[in-house]
């Protein structure tokens, strides 16, 4: 049947496309979602053979395939969300030296300068008066600990 | 000098298609998006046609073409973007692309599902953590790739030994001395296997989800079980991974 055969050749392309971006791409989420591309690869190839075979095997799969990447994509954003709390930055290759200090660093390949927003003129409102009193402070009360 | 004539059909699409994507990848100087579309778009048509020739039913054919196609375009897109917003949306594309070959593998019940954990989940979630971290505009990081030519030079050596194995194994075209195209024998289903007795759905029951659900619950109650403790420890470990608020706790 040549429809299988096209069938795994898009699920092939879709495959090295994903390890092209996994490679390639410094942001950490582009990562995660190339990866979530290679898997669409398999699924395809998995539907694909179970068709063929007319077994429901291959939808079965790929239904645990689903429950996986649903797990990957969990810890992956938690631990993406934890590295970005330490640098503020998604950039991966911050965390290319996690070796010892006496070995030899890896390619040192910085980022070029990030582009900021570019900065649009707000209108200014004019001011309305002066400031008026606020409340009293009340005293604030100091964290008891338990 | 012979066997590369042979093979020619597979290596030269895998040439155009690694310019192409080493031509797209971000950089921080401009690209030369028009010949690396062409190239991509050369290639595609060439291993299409050469891989997955037209069957004769038109409208599979079409449906095939467009899905195949596009998911294909479409993850090109994604891994040459930018921005990172759009890279994630060209991804929801991709899964869209996906679930139309799903559809077109009898399998209704997978389309929807993906389409609902991917497109209204995961895409969601990594949507909001794009914008959650880039709020001062693009890293600098995003428009340039880290080592183009070698993750080009990897990925499409994959590609290559991939389409090089089907075309060995498939065989489209016709070998001397043979009057049926090879490709009908493609891949027989193993004679001494004996088949999962709740996976064999009736004949026009292939995409039904009766014969999907008999098949997860019977055949495969194990791995069921086992797959949701990996949904429960995922979730642990989630939680247990989460970056904690300054004061109290989780």
């Amino acid at each position: 049947m040549i429809e299988l055969q096209g069938q795994l050749v898009v699920g092939a392309i879709l495959f090295a496309l994903g390890a092209i971006g996994f490679l390639t791409r410094r942001n950490l989420i582009l990562m995660m979602l190339s990866v979530e591309m290679m898997l669409h690869g398999v699924s395809i190839n998995l539907t694909a053979f179970g068709a063929y075979h007319h077994n429901t095997s291959g939808q079965v799969f790929t239904i645990f395939v689903l429950t996986i990447s649903a797990c990957e994509a969990g810890l992956a954003l938690a631990l993406i969300l934890a590295l970005y709390q330490r640098r503020k930055s998604l950039d991966v290759q911050l965390w290319g030296n996690l070796g010892e200090t006496d070995l030899p660093r890896l390619v040192d390949d910085t980022a070029p300068p990030s582009h900021p927003l570019p900065t649009v003129d707000m209108p200014h409102l004019t001011p309305a008066g002066r400031m008026p009193a606020g409340p009293k402070q009340l005293p604030s009360k100091t964290p008891s600990k338990v | 000098m012979n066997s590369f004539l042979q093979h020619g059909g597979v290596l030269i699409p895998m040439l155009l298609g690694a310019i192409a994507v080493w031509t797209l990848l971000p950089r921080p100087e401009p690209r030369a998006w028009v010949v690396g579309s062409m190239c991509g778009l050369a290639a595609l048509l060439a291993v299409l046609g050469r891989l997955a020739p037209p069957s004769g039913e038109w409208m599979r054919d079409g449906l095939f073409y467009v899905f195949g196609g596009g998911a294909v375009i479409c993850g090109t897109m994604m891994i040459t973007d930018r921005n990172p917003i759009y890279a994630a949306l060209w991804f929801a594309l991709v899964t869209l692309c996906t679930c139309g070959m799903f559809l077109l593998n009898a399998a209704p019940f997978l389309s929807v599902a993906t389409i609902i954990v991917y497109a209204g989940a995961i895409i969601v979630t990594f949507l909001f953590v794009i914008m959650l971290a880039q709020q001062g505009g693009t890293g600098g990081y995003d428009s340039a790739a880290y080592q183009p030519v070698l993750g080009t030079i990897g990925g499409f050596l994959i590609m290559g030994a991939l389409l090089f194995t089907l075309q060995q194994w498939g065989g489209i075209e016709r070998r001397p001395g043979e009057t049926q195209i090879a490709g009908a024998t493609f891949v027989k289903p193993p004679q001494d296997v004996e088949d999962n007795p709740l996976s064999t759905p009736p004949l026009r029951g292939m995409g039904s989800l009766h014969a999907v659900g008999r098949s997860l619950f019977g055949d495969y109650l194990f791995a069921v079980e086992l797959a949701g403790t990996v949904l429960l420890i995922a979730t642990i470990g989630a939680i247990a991974l989460a970056p904690r608020r300054a004061q109290g706790n989780l």
